[in-house]
């Protein structure tokens, strides 16, 4: 195929992406107009707005992006009628809702879970090990981030429990997965179970009915000193757990040691073509189990951030499938911590919302719970095609 | 595990390239089927059971007189013939508990072992059931002057038909995008929680009329009630849902082994690739399966709430677990008919045996024990997880005998 | 003229197969020494027990002089080994430089990847050794020929002193070919020991000073290239003399039955892969589509067979255009398809032979009725074909796993033809076939032909090309650039591939 045929043909698909991309933060801008703080009280620029974005869709259609196109579609649909609906609301109504900084403050709260989760789902996937059981994982940092923290009197100790509960799980799951090669979609189900049941086990033996005490240790908050004055920042970012930071810090982490370290590249091979590292001389197997029980770690960290950091107790099966929104983390931020970041901020604002819109309606109130596994769905059928995983992913390895 | 897997392109997921060989994930699994015999699930029972026992041992507890209080709350005592007859009518109760438990059990086993023969993983078979029993009780209390047979049928058949479009959600992504449906199935899961606690929660659409400050549905008209064959209706006999079950067992048997569709669905499983080559349409099979694997669970709702429920709380829904039990039913009972009843008696047996009402407390607590359940069933699907290895190693070795039979 | 490497003895044994049976094999340094045999005749499992992928059962590797256990590739690495394998050990999405250097990375300070240490060394050694690579290319956009000389580069980063090559030109242009040899010789000359595994009788009698033949696991001999002949090395290859080329009659073609006009496919990466082909095939003549890999014949058949989409043109089947039908329609239409990969598209390996024998047909009177199947049918079809195809190995119920490569061929074969389809679509019909069972396939082809059939051949393999064709169409860039004779010289269809000179249709 001539290079010059190839080139014309990817500058088309440039432009028809850009719109593309355009397209759908325009429709994002529509529903923004009739939102606290610009509340526009009319609905007319938001479906003008609306209309523009739609026509865009259809002509990104048209080129060939049916991904995009359909994507701009609906974000112009969702942005023109989420700003009708929000103009039928009362004032007040959406200034309850629509506290940009409190919602910032509550997705970062709801993100970080699923950020430490995403981390290590991206460390085991990337050494061609899925993991399934990262919910698992998570619930047994929950519990015995709690747990240690009890009896050890202090929030560290409960952290470090945490990450061998953890650690110990994905020492399980690397066994079977990786040196019983076994299959490990039905593995991580079966952890998820295991953990389910030795926890909820565990906690009914240890605590019975009381429940946790009230009194825990818990991760403490940074206040930034002198950010937290500052008008919408501070109410954002001023008092954010310790635990949001240190998944940040460990996301930063995770893509420098990924993608510019001797170590991250082996790790990358491994779950590229295990083959061809084990033929220069790396070990497939030590690297699956060092990257398994790392993301069990990982996991545990997020479990422990829900028990001792955000809420201060426990309750049987506390995860409540946030290990497995994170692994929808993972796919949608393809496998990488940047990706995994922006996500996990996503669907942490999806949760910040549902739990604000209860104001609108009472009964409707559990149904917006639902929100964020709803969303999950949507992203990631919509970003299929786009995601390409590490090559070797899921393939048992053997030597011989 | 990606969330691409493309039925409409070529290339499955997971495929290696210069290997060649590589299976899809899921098509390994539908391999269970030429399985080692009777041999191996009957060892993964007895590791699993080896291996809860441990626990009960280091947390303090005696293993074999909890063992011994859970298979006399099972009721199988029942069928020994040196069981005393002081002890038989307690025995024929907790049997019919059992039996009762087995039959939501098959049909979520079977909603499960389904989509596994064609290759994929129906983790959603607890959201499907859910669904499946919101409307068996909307169409149960509603209809009060419909007679009794149609009655069942009607409200049967909606929650077979509402299963199936649960499920069919997650199948037509996948036949669509090609968006895994582990994860969609999963998601859907907790959805179908948040919407049953939405129908039947304080001021929800579908909460009780007479009842305002309980979160629980309409009762179900006596008339759509499933008849009782054995036992007493007021303590919860044995309905006759257990024969609608065997039905499905039969039926699921005969469509996967002598019928076009199943010979399909088969052929997908093992190998997607050579099946599209033979012009068979992936994406339609992962479509109607998932479907099919809906109207199994949702059956299973409808028999719950039609049998012995008739009302749901919203505590019920938040609690229940049948539909995960489905998985290590089916896996345990390697997606075969036969396989799928005994586990799903094993696990009826377990669920019963360590229940509130059958369990004696002071030998061990209940609520213990049905956590205890759930590492069994973990500790199950864990083994079986690794088994294809005992499978690929015997299979290896039959390889260089030509004379194996393809199994059912 | 020191041994570089002596294996002495060397045994190893798959369960029951015996893949090397007590091989002596010794390497100086400074020669070029062909390993030949046919498929499973142990050329592979041999080299990778050098390389510490697999450990022998019975035997010694001894290395300049010293014993050694090789129980890992970096052990082998350290030793001075290096190998090129015939399915590239490269990683697509990394660079050609990260392929190079992994595991064996130049760090900067601080412990991060040295980038541009790793592209200097592999410019540098590219540059001595005369194998152009870009360093920052992606391995998944590159050449096939690039991506060899990478692989090559692998096990010179690595000082590898001795250096095995698995079937290098499987994949390489008869030009490829020249330029990789000259590379080879000069290596040789360099002081380095260099295998050559092989089956292509041609190459190795051009490159290799010394030739060792394995049969069935067993060394038959080894023998100076000078004075060998290619009918010699086929005798010693296979045991007894070998019909190289198939006898066949010459062919009655009659009218056309397959007709494809400017037709226009894309692949999986939606680049064009077919760019307006036109061909046709008459009933009674083999046709056979010849080229390097991957220049548009794999999607050339798809398309025809209705596995691909078609963007342009049209595919007419006995005067009715059928362009865009299905894969089961075209089967109707009376096309079938031998694929070119029998366990990914060809055979449901947990299936039985019955129900592989149905997969074509099941939903036809033949097997079931009203949705019906009807298990006796099958069986019964089965054993018909079993017999009449003499498949070995297994009955009806037999898992189609349980088969030898050739047996289960067979019946992919027997079920494409039991169809009783009026186009024959053989894909790389004899791939990965010993010897015994290529001449079985090619003599039932032949059959076809003769009973009127019309037959489209698509192979890798020149020999087989000029072996079946009654016509030879040589595809390039997606487009068919010059029809022969199948008289045709090796060298005429080689240029032919690689675009230059161009032989219009007679």
């Amino acid at each position: 195929m001539s290079a010059a045929v190839a080139t014309a043909e990817r500058e088309r698909t440039v432009t028809a992406r850009h719109v593309g991309w355009g397209a759908i933060a325009l429709g994002v801008v529509a529903w923004y107009l009739a939102l606290p703080p610009i509340l526009v009280r009319s609905f007319v620029p938001s479906v003008v707005l609306g209309v523009v974005v739609i026509g865009a869709g259809a002509w990104v259609l048209g080129r060939g992006e049916t991904r995009l196109g359909w994507g701009a579609i609906a974000a112009g649909v969702i942005g023109a009628g989420g700003a009708v609906a929000s103009t039928q609301s009362g004032v007040g109504h959406l200034q309850d809702v629509v506290t940009w900084s409190a919602l910032f403050a509550a997705m970062l709260r709801f993100a970080t879970p699923l950020l430490f989760g995403a981390l290590g789902g991206i460390v085991s996937e990337r050494s061609g090990v899925v993991n399934i059981g990262i919910e698992g994982m998570m619930l047994m940092g929950c519990y015995f981030g709690i747990y240690g923290a009890d009896i050890g009197g202090s929030w560290v100790i409960g952290l470090l429990v945490a990450m061998v509960a953890g650690g110990v799980l994905a020492l399980v799951h690397a066994a079977f997965s990786v040196t019983l090669r076994a299959d490990q979609i039905v593995g991580g189900v079966a952890i998820n179970l295991l953990a389910v049941g030795i926890t909820g086990y565990l906690y009914v033996d240890h605590y019975g009915d009381q429940g946790t005490p009230d009194d825990v240790s818990r991760v403490p908050d940074v206040t930034l000193p002198l950010i937290k004055d500052i008008p919408f920042v501070g109410d954002a970012i001023g008092k954010t757990n310790l635990m949001t930071w240190l998944a940040i810090l460990l996301a930063i982490g995770l893509a420098v040691f990924l993608f510019r370290t001797p170590q991250g590249l082996r790790l990358r091979s491994v779950g590229e073509h295990p083959r061809a590292a084990e033929t220069v001389g790396l070990s497939v197997i030590r690297t699956r189990y060092l990257a398994v029980i790392a993301s069990g770690v990982l996991a545990a960290l997020g479990g422990a951030y829900l028990s001792i950091g955000f809420l201060g107790s426990f309750n049987q099966n506390l995860t409540a499938g946030r290990g497995y929104i994170a692994l929808a983390v993972v796919i949608c931020g393809r496998w990488r911590p940047g990706g995994a970041l922006a996500f996990a901020c996503l669907f942490g604002f999806s949760s910040a919302v549902a739990q604000r819109l209860p104001t609108f309606s009472d009964s409707g109130a559990v149904l917006f719970q639902a929100l964020p596994y709803v969303l999950t769905i949507i992203v990631v059928a919509g970003v299929i095609g786009r995601s390409r995983p590490p090559a070797a992913i899921g393939q048992p390895y053997t030597r011989e | 595990m990606s969330a691409v897997d493309e039925p409409l392109a070529g290339g499955a997921l997971g495929e290696p390239g210069p290997e060649g060989g590589g299976q899809t994930s899921a098509a390994r699994l539908a391999a269970y089927v030429q399985g080692g015999g009777v041999i191996v699930p009957l060892l993964t029972v007895v590791l699993a059971f080896l291996a809860g026992g441990l626990v009960i041992l280091v947390t303090g507890h005696n293993p074999i007189s909890t063992y011994k209080a859970i298979f006399n709350g099972t009721g199988l005592n029942w069928l020994l013939p040196w069981t005393s007859s002081a002890d038989r009518p307690a025995a024929a109760l907790n049997l019919q508990q059992t039996l009762i438990l087995t039959v939501p059990l098959i049909l979520t086993g079977l909603a499960v072992a389904f989509a596994f023969r064609c290759g994929l993983f129906n983790i959603g078979g607890q959201g499907q059931y859910l669904m499946g029993s919101y409307a068996a009780v909307w169409a149960g209390s509603s209809f009060a002057g419909m007679a009794h047979f149609p009655h069942v049928i009607v409200a049967a058949l909606a929650a077979a038909f509402v299963g199936a479009l649960w499920a069919g959600i997650a199948g037509l992504l996948k036949a669509t995008v090609g968006a895994n449906e582990v994860i969609s199935t999963i998601m859907l899961n907790y959805t179908a929680i948040y919407v049953g606690d939405y129908l039947f929660g304080l001021g929800g659409p579908l909460q009780n009329g007479a009842q305002r400050s309980v979160p629980v549905s309409n009762d179900i008209v006596p008339g759509a009630k499933l008849h009782v064959f054995w036992g007493d209706p007021e303590l919860q006999g044995l309905h006759i849902g257990i024969f609608v079950a065997l039905l499905a067992l039969v039926v699921f048997w005969v469509v996967l082994n002598r019928s076009t569709t199943g010979y399909e669905v088969r052929a997908v499983g093992l190998n997607p690739e050579a099946a599209r080559s033979s012009g068979m349409s992936v994406a339609r099979n992962y479509l109607l399966v998932m479907a099919v694997c809906g109207f199994f669970a949702g059956l299973a709702g409808a028999m719950d709430v039609l049998g012995w429920q008739f009302r749901i709380a919203t505590n019920d829904i938040d609690i229940s677990q049948i539909g995960f039990y489905g998985i290590a039913v089916a896996l345990l009972g390697r997606n075969t008919a036969v396989g799928t009843f005994f586990a799903a008696l094993l696990f009826g047996g377990l669920l019963s045996g360590t229940s509130q009402r059958n369990l004696d407390p002071t030998i061990f607590e209940p609520e213990l024990a049905s956590n205890l359940t759930t590492i069994i069933q973990g500790l199950v699907v864990l083994f079986v997880s690794a088994d294809v290895l005992v499978i690929s190693i015997l299979r290896s070795g039959r390889r260089l005998m030509p004379w194996r039979r393809s199994r059912s | 003229m020191d041994a570089a490497l002596e294996l002495r003895g060397i045994t190893k044994r798959f369960g029951r197969i015996v893949a090397n049976d007590g091989v002596d094999f010794d390497l100086r340094a400074g020669e070029v020494h062909a390993l030949l045999g046919e498929n499973g005749a142990g050329k592979s499992t041999l080299m990778s027990i050098l390389y510490g992928l697999y450990h022998p059962d019975e035997g010694e590797v001894i290395v300049r002089g010293e014993p050694v256990r090789i129980d890992s590739p970096r052990r082998a690495i350290d030793l001075g080994i290096g190998m090129v394998h015939q399915h590239f050990m490269l990683i697509p999405v990394m660079t050609v430089a990260e392929n190079i250097v992994l595991a064996d990375e130049p760090r900067s300070a601080g412990g991060l990847l040295d980038v541009h240490a790793a592209d200097a060394k592999v410019r540098a050694l590219s540059e001595r050794f005369g194998l152009a690579v870009n360093p920052d290319a992606v391995i998944e956009d590159v050449s096939v020929g690039q991506q060899q000389r990478v692989e090559i580069l692998k096990s010179l980063y690595r000082d590898a002193q001795i250096l095995v090559l698995d079937e290098p030109t499987a994949v390489l242009t008869a030009q490829e070919t020249q330029d990789l040899f000259k590379v080879l010789r000069a290596l040789r000359d360099d002081g380095k020991a260099i295998v050559f595994i092989s089956h292509k009788l041609g190459e190795v009698l051009e490159i290799a000073d010394r030739v060792t033949v394995l049969r069935r696991g067993k060394r038959i001999d080894t023998v100076p290239a000078e004075g060998a002949t290619e009918a010699s090395l086929a005798r010693l290859m296979v045991g007894r003399d070998v019909l190289l080329r198939v006898d066949k009659a010459p062919p009655h073609p009659r009218e056309p039955i397959l007709e494809v006009r400017d037709l226009h496919v894309r692949d999986d990466r939606d680049l064009p892969a077919v760019q307006g082909v036109d061909l046709t095939v008459h009933a009674g003549e083999i046709v056979a589509v010849a080229g390097v890999d991957g220049n548009g014949q794999s999607e050339l058949i798809e398309a025809v067979t209705g596995l691909r989409p078609v963007e342009q043109g049209e595919i007419v089947v006995e005067g009715r255009d059928r362009t865009g039908a299905g894969a089961r329609d075209m089967v109707v239409a009376g096309i079938s398809h031998i694929a070119e990969d029998r366990h990914r598209r060809g055979l449901v390996l947990n299936f039985n032979l019955a129900e592989n024998f149905a997969l074509r047909e099941y939903r036809t009177r033949k097997y079931s009725r009203h949705g019906w199947l009807s298990t006796r049918r099958m069986v019964a079809a089965a054993r018909s074909l079993i017999r009449e195809f003499d498949v070995r190995g297994g009955e009806p119920e037999t898992l189609a796993a349980a088969l030898s490569g050739g047996n289960q061929q067979k019946c992919v074969i027997a079920r494409e033809i039991a169809c009783n389809p009026r186009v024959l679509v053989a894909a790389q019909p004899t791939r990965g076939l010993d010897v015994g069972a290529i001449e079985f396939v090619h003599r039932r082809l032949v059959a076809e032909r003769d009973a009127g059939r019309g037959i489209l051949l698509m192979s890798l393999e020149s020999e087989e090309v000029r072996s079946l064709a009654d016509r030879i169409l040589v595809i390039y860039e997606g487009r068919i650039v010059g029809e022969f004779p199948p008289d045709a010289t090796e060298e005429e269809l080689g240029i032919a591939m690689t675009g230059g000179g161009r032989r219009e249709a007679a």
